[in-house]
């Protein structure tokens, strides 16, 4: 069964032939490198002095480190056995093989849940599921595809131990979730749902010893365990995100207390201690976690913990996180894009579980219910939505299948100990007599199935089948078209069909990386910074990392401010280098001026006086790169980079020079030039721009021409003085003849 | 020993005074980034010993520039030979000498012809140092108007050929004749030795200056039949840097702009190169054609981006070649012939270069032959895939070299041919190794505890297995009957009813038996099954008891003693309640 199971990865190597490697694969890859070659205390004491420059970061303790450990340890014992295989190969492969371990602990856990068979089909949904298979194609290096991994795997230990009772289990269970800590932020669900369960079990009257001893066992030794990821630290006891978890802690062992006293007191005793002793203890622990944080000794509700219950939030207080387009409310679109028929069949598997409660169904009807309300808020927690719903859609496709398809097999399969072979061999000959005298295991079955014909079965299977294929139809379409194309490779197709590789960021990135100082520094919009960093190797300003917002902010208002005031902050940031994307030439959507409004609008947050979103739009509102725009936007650093020389150019023949094929405008500001910076590197298609800032003149030159106070005249002025009248004379002047005086006679 | 060897110098030195040219044509072509110099001697020996031979010398300034010299005797009939040539030293002269040994001492009197040729790199100096984009590239060439001899020269001439007409200046000694883009200087008459007198060109040369400023070619040689090649190659463009903007605008749009930079070059590989792949640290470099030739494999690189002077980039080629065309043997002897640094373009020039042998694990008594001095590196270690002590790595180092440097190196060593079978063992023994590990932790119980509760349910499973399948064979056993008792119907044979009854008897008592049996075994090890089977058991003489019953009234009316329709109402009471019955045991089957 297992070997089935690891065969599906396998498969989606074939299909996604081309790597697709991530900007998160960059820091990630970096990362492991630093690891692998200088070890992993070196790693820990980390101090990246290339990123956010001047800050830098502290690499070690800002990152869940389990990614990187494993690509590290992996490469480490391969190495040791003389396989000797490049970290990168590591790092890109390691995606695929975490996601045949996913496969398998999905299959345990609904194993758990239900039973093998609804098992065996939910590994088969993970496996190609497009909502998880955007995480685990070859150069994902992502923390997202092993942290699902570790949730699956620890969910199915919780459940075993809950189900078992045992401190085995349980101490697993908390291993499993040292490394979901370890590899994911994303631990908080766990550390909130498994509290959840044993609330709801405790309110459903279903306490047990077992969930007793699980529970207690976990939450001490997951927490600390947990606290040993240098940049969880104290958290998990110092946030509100972790307090529920203390809280039904603190509840269950009251509960506990509770049920070893009724059997000391008798039950009229027992019931006013009862409530009094919930309540008081409820209103202790709501009051102390008050008083703690009102203290400060708990931190508040981080703001992306906010973002998860209101959605405008994040749109108004932190433009930063609302400006990631993994941030945005799922449409329904993108449920069906990515789970197709299984969100569907899902809400069957829930039912199903819900009429068979039992302690671990609960289990799983919370998670589906928790995770459908965090996918429904977030595009990027659809992963979290993608196991369970495979699971329940496997419960409820093998529940239908149990039953329009189950007993055809049970026919077959039984009767083969007993004298079927004699049978067989007789039967041809009297057929007739089979229907009264079957073999008689079956004869019971026969009457509970009476209102089912053998054509319902069939037809209904047939649906089945037919949707499950539709299904696998689909997950191939969308790993081969929507996330097995690399981001930094881009590719156009001809008339006559042959493919061109447009690789002008790696063509730019390489660039830098050669003919720059070792030590540039190169300023870029954040969604670059790790490709820069990693392709590059270049100092970047601002990463894919936001954790600092108003430096983020700082290089927004140098993109949308006048080329002047820019040259003054990145004077003041030592930048060397500014990369842009411009998608103009070619037509590519994701390029900075397409992002330009959520720079303003960050810059803005932080610098309103400098920088109004209103001012880049027309009066009537509009986003406009042509005539009409506004004449900040026409003027803007941003503009300036992108369009600088490309009014000259005409790329076709119908269209204006300087059209934009993105945008579909003839650009406004045709007479670019620069007075501090200079074009530095221009990739094939125009896609990548670097420029290079230049250092502040000697002198400072004048971009117009010297005024000239003593004007000698190129012509020698001719007075029209004769030597005669030198006093001046007047134009047109009457000029009066005088008569000549007749002559005299001089005595 | 420096005796011998000064005594030797002296030697020279006498024989220098005794030689001389009667005639220098020297050639310079200038038309590319290298300075190839081409010059025709021949020599007279003015002496009265024969010499056995001759020196060649270079300008101080030079020196260092010389990548490649190579001389050769211009036979009568158009055979050439290339001659051995020593590096000496010749005292009170600096610069650097050559002592080439003829191939027969040349008589007094006698006269000899041989041509020489040398290959400078970086000679070329681009002036000016910094140009634009839209610029073309100059460079100048200094140089020495005469032929630098130790000989006594009687007339020589020079020929100097360059990229192109346009040429800015140069030194006009003796009137040079200047067509097109070919400048002639000479003849010259009576030149004394060591005469120098300083050329000067200074010319257009937009030809591509691309220099490999270091390479690394790693040859992996395995015994299965592969040698992989590796060549990690830094280029630099090293002709005049650009300064400046660089504007993709001008250089799409305006044939002229950029014209000295370089926007792709041909590799040419061995004919037999397989699995090529182009790469560089970041990935795959998309923009590269390979053609297959049929004497060779053509690859056009173009680096991710046009080389513009003083821009770098940095790639990895690789292939895979067969080694059948490489690799020769006799015995245990193994001679590996390959090419020392191969083509990668025209033209080329490479500063450094480290070429890294790997030997198959297990080589030994090393010996290489190369076809020009090599730095020879200390071994080392090359530990991969399935290495127990490492493979030997020839490590050598050369710098300087150009396109006349392609030539093969052989590589002598021994190999055990039973050492084939090492790795192969190996991963036999691996698998080996794992599979009977898990056999033997699944037959063996490595519990520390014993848990008889486990054990004796384990044994009961066991037991009521069978059980089930005895019960379900006896349940058959009554099928068999009821066709016999048809097939009785149907023929009214007496016997088949008799034989069908009495193999149903004695089956069933033997099946009884063994059910009774495994029952009493279930209530030694404690089990509450065994009621179970009881219970299955009594069932079961009812429902033989039932089919005994129907036989009988089949018997009854193939007799004639019972009416149809009454039979076939008792057979109907009868199968019902058997139905009931096995349907009892059924669950009771399932329960168990």
């Amino acid at each position: 069964m297992s070997r089935d199971v690891s065969i599906l990865p396998m498969l989606r190597y074939l299909e996604s032939a081309v790597l697709k490697l991530s900007e998160l694969f960059w820091f990630n890859y970096r990362s492991t490198h630093h690891l692998a070659s200088h070890g992993f205390y070196e790693f820990l004491n980390w101090f990246d002095e290339r990123a956010w420059y001047p800050l830098g970061r502290i690499v070690g303790g800002t990152v869940y480190p389990g990614l990187m450990v494993t690509a590290g340890l992996i490469h480490w014992i391969l190495n040791m056995l003389n396989v000797t295989v490049h970290i990168r190969d590591v790092c890109v492969f390691l995606a695929p093989v975490f996601s045949g371990l996913t496969a398998i602990s999905t299959f345990l856990l609904t194993r758990e849940l239900w039973n093998q068979g609804a098992g065996l089909l939910a590994a088969c949904f993970i496996a190609i599921v497009p909502g998880y298979i955007s995480r685990s194609v070859a150069g994902s290096f992502d923390n997202e595809g092993i942290a699902i991994f570790a949730l699956q795997f620890t969910y199915y230990l919780w459940v075993k131990s809950v189900k078992t009772g045992s401190v085995f289990w349980t101490i697993c269970c908390c291993l499993s979730y040292f490394y979901m800590v370890s590899a994911w932020g994303g631990y908080v669900f766990i550390i909130n749902l498994i509290p959840l369960h044993v609330f709801v079990l405790l309110l459903m009257q279903r306490y047990s010893r077992r969930v007793y001893i699980a529970y207690s066992t976990f939450y001490i030794v997951g927490l600390i365990l947990s606290m040993q990821i240098p940049f969880v630290g104290f958290q998990p006891i110092r946030t509100s995100e972790h307090m529920a978890a203390a809280g039904v802690f603190a509840l269950l062992q009251a509960y506990a207390f509770l049920q070893y006293l009724r059997d000391r007191l008798t039950k009229q005793e027992f019931q006013t201690l009862f409530f009094l002793g919930v309540s008081l203890a409820a209103g202790i622990v709501f009051l102390s976690v008050i008083y703690l944080t009102y203290t400060g000794y708990i931190a508040p509700w981080s703001g992306r913990f906010y973002s998860l219950w209101d959605t405008g939030y994040a749109k108004i207080h932190i433009p930063i996180i609302a400006s990631v387009s993994e941030h945005q409310p799922t449409t329904w679109v993108s449920f069906f894009f990515d789970l197709h028929i299984l969100v569907c069949t899902f809400p069957a598997g829930l039912w199903f579980c819900i009429k068979n409660i039992n302690d671990e169904r609960v289990f799983v009807a919370l998670y589906a219910i928790s995770a459908v309300y965090f996918a429904g808020v977030m595009v990027r927690l659809m992963l979290t939505l993608t196991p369970v719903v495979c699971m329940l859609s496997a419960i409820a496709f093998s529940n239908v299948f149990e039953r329009y398809l189950g007993d055809d097999m049970k026919r077959e399969n039984p009767p083969i100990e007993d004298s079927s072979d004699e049978d067989d061999k007789r039967n041809p000959g009297n057929l007739y007599d089979k229907a009264g005298k079957v073999r008689k295991h079956v004869s019971e079955q026969e009457k509970t199935e009476e209102g089912l014909g053998p054509n319902i079965k069939n037809i209904v299977t047939m649906l089945m089948l037919m949707l499950l294929m539709m299904f696998a139809v689909h997950c191939t379409w969308v790993t081969s078209n929507a996330y097995s194309s690399p981001s930094v490779v881009l590719a156009s197709y001809n008339h006559d069909g042959t493919r061109n590789i447009l690789d002008d960021f790696r063509e730019a990135y390489y660039w830098l990386r050669q003919n720059t100082d070792e030590h540039a520094r190169v300023m870029s919009w954040w969604d670059y910074g790790y490709q820069i960093a990693g392709m590059a190797n270049r100092t970047t300003l601002v990463d894919n990392n936001t954790w600092n917002n108003s430096h983020i902010a700082l290089v927004g208002k140098a993109m949308s401010s006048n080329e002047s005031a820019a040259y003054e902050i990145m004077r003041s940031l030592d930048v060397d280098y500014v990369l842009i994307i411009f998608g103009g030439v070619i037509g590519y959507s994701g390029d900075d001026i397409n992002k330009f409004l959520w720079m303003v609008r960050i810059a803005e947050g932080e610098h309103p006086k400098d920088i109004r979103e209103s001012d880049y739009f027309t009066p009537q509102g509009e986003f406009r790169v042509d005539k009409a725009g506004s004449p900040t936007l026409l003027n803007c650093l941003m503009y300036k980079m992108s369009y600088y020389r490309f009014g000259e150019m005409q790329l076709d023949f119908r269209t204006p020079p300087g059209f934009d094929r993105t945008r579909n405008a003839e650009i406004g500001n045709k007479d670019i030039k620069f007075k501090h910076l200079e074009e530095a590197f221009t990739s094939e298609h125009w896609l990548v721009r670097i420029y290079k800032v230049k250092q502040l003149d000697n002198r400072e030159t004048l971009d117009h021409k010297l005024r000239v106070t003593n004007i000698v005249p190129k012509q020698k002025y001719l007075s029209k003085k004769t030597s005669k009248r030198k006093r001046g004379y007047i134009k047109n002047k009457l000029i009066l003849k005088k008569g000549k005086r007749p002559n005299r006679k001089t005595v | 020993m420096a005796g011998l060897l000064w005594r030797l110098l002296l030697c020279l030195a006498a024989a220098a005074a005794d030689l001389q040219l009667d005639e220098a044509r020297r050639t310079l072509d200038l038309s590319t980034h290298l300075a190839k110099v081409s010059a025709e001697l021949s020599l007279t020996n003015a002496a009265g010993t024969a010499a056995s031979t001759f020196l060649l010398a270079l300008e101080p300034g030079l020196e260092p520039r010389l990548a490649y010299l190579g001389v050769q005797v211009k036979g009568e009939e158009e055979e050439e030979n290339t001659l051995e040539v020593r590096e000496t030293k010749v005292k009170g002269k600096s610069g650097k000498f050559f002592s080439v040994k003829l191939p027969s001492p040349l008589a007094p009197g006698g006269k000899v012809r041989v041509s020489v040729e040398m290959v400078f790199t970086h000679v070329l100096q681009p002036y000016p140092t910094h140009i634009t984009q839209s610029e073309k590239q100059f460079v100048v060439f200094e140089g020495n108007h005469y032929f630098y001899s130790p000989y006594f020269t009687k007339t020589q001439t020079t020929r100097v050929k360059l990229a192109s007409r346009n040429v800015e200046s140069y030194t006009k000694l003796g009137n040079p004749s200047r067509t097109e883009d070919v400048i002639e200087y000479g003849p010259f008459k009576d030149i004394p030795p060591y005469s120098q007198d300083t050329l000067k060109v200074h010319y257009e040369n937009n030809s591509p200056f691309l220099t490999i400023t270091s390479m690394t070619r790693v040859i992996e040689v395995s015994h299965w039949g592969n040698i992989a090649v590796e060549e990690t190659v830094d280029l630099k463009h090293t002709g005049a840097v650009l300064k400046g903007p660089f504007s993709r605008y001008d250089y799409q749009r305006q044939p002229d702009s950029g014209i000295s930079s370089v926007k792709s070059f041909k590799t040419i590989l061995p004919a037999a190169a397989q699995d090529v792949y182009y790469r560089d640290e970041i990935g795959n470099i998309s923009t590269s054609h390979l053609l297959v030739l049929d004497d060779s494999v053509e690859m056009e690189i173009r680096p991710r981006f046009p080389l513009f002077g003083g821009w770098k980039t940095h790639y990895i080629i690789g292939y895979n070649l067969p080694s059948y065309e490489y690799l020769y043997n006799l015995g245990d002897q193994y001679a590996l012939k390959m090419r020392f640094v191969d083509h990668v373009f025209d033209e080329q020039v490479t500063d450094s270069l480290t070429v890294k042998i790997v030997l198959p694990e297990g080589a030994k008594n090393i010996h290489v032959d190369s076809p020009y001095e090599i730095n020879r590196a200390s071994d080392e270690l090359h530990y991969t895939y399935l290495d127990t002590f490492g493979r030997p790595v020839i490590v050598a180092h050369k710098s300087n070299l150009v396109e006349q440097h392609i030539q093969d190196i052989v590589v002598h060593y021994t190999f055990n041919k039973i050492l084939m079978l090492q790795e192969p063992l190996l991963v036999v023994g691996a698998f080996y190794i794992l599979f009977f590990t898990v056999i033997v932790y699944v037959r063996l119980d490595f519990s520390i505890t014993k848990d008889p509760a486990a054990e004796a349910r384990m044994k009961v499973a066991c037991i009521t297995e069978q059980v089930l399948t005895l019960v379900n064979k006896r349940l058959g056993l009554y099928r068999h009957f009821d066709e016999a008792v048809n097939k009785y119907k149907q023929s009214r044979d007496i016997s088949t009813l008799n034989s069908g009854k009495k193999s149903l008897e004695t089956e069933h008592k033997a099946l009884t038996n063994e059910i009774a049996a495994l029952q009493s075994k279930l209530k030694t090890e404690g089990s509450d099954l065994c009621d179970k089977v009881s219970e299955i058991q009594k069932l079961d003489g009812q429902v033989k008891e039932l089919v005994l019953k129907s036989s009988v009234e089949a018997e009854r009316l193939v007799a004639g003693k019972l009416k149809k329709d009454t039979y076939i109402e008792n057979e109907k009471m009868h199968s019902n309640k058997r139905q009931d019955l096995v349907t009892k045991i059924d669950n009771i089957l399932d329960a168990l």
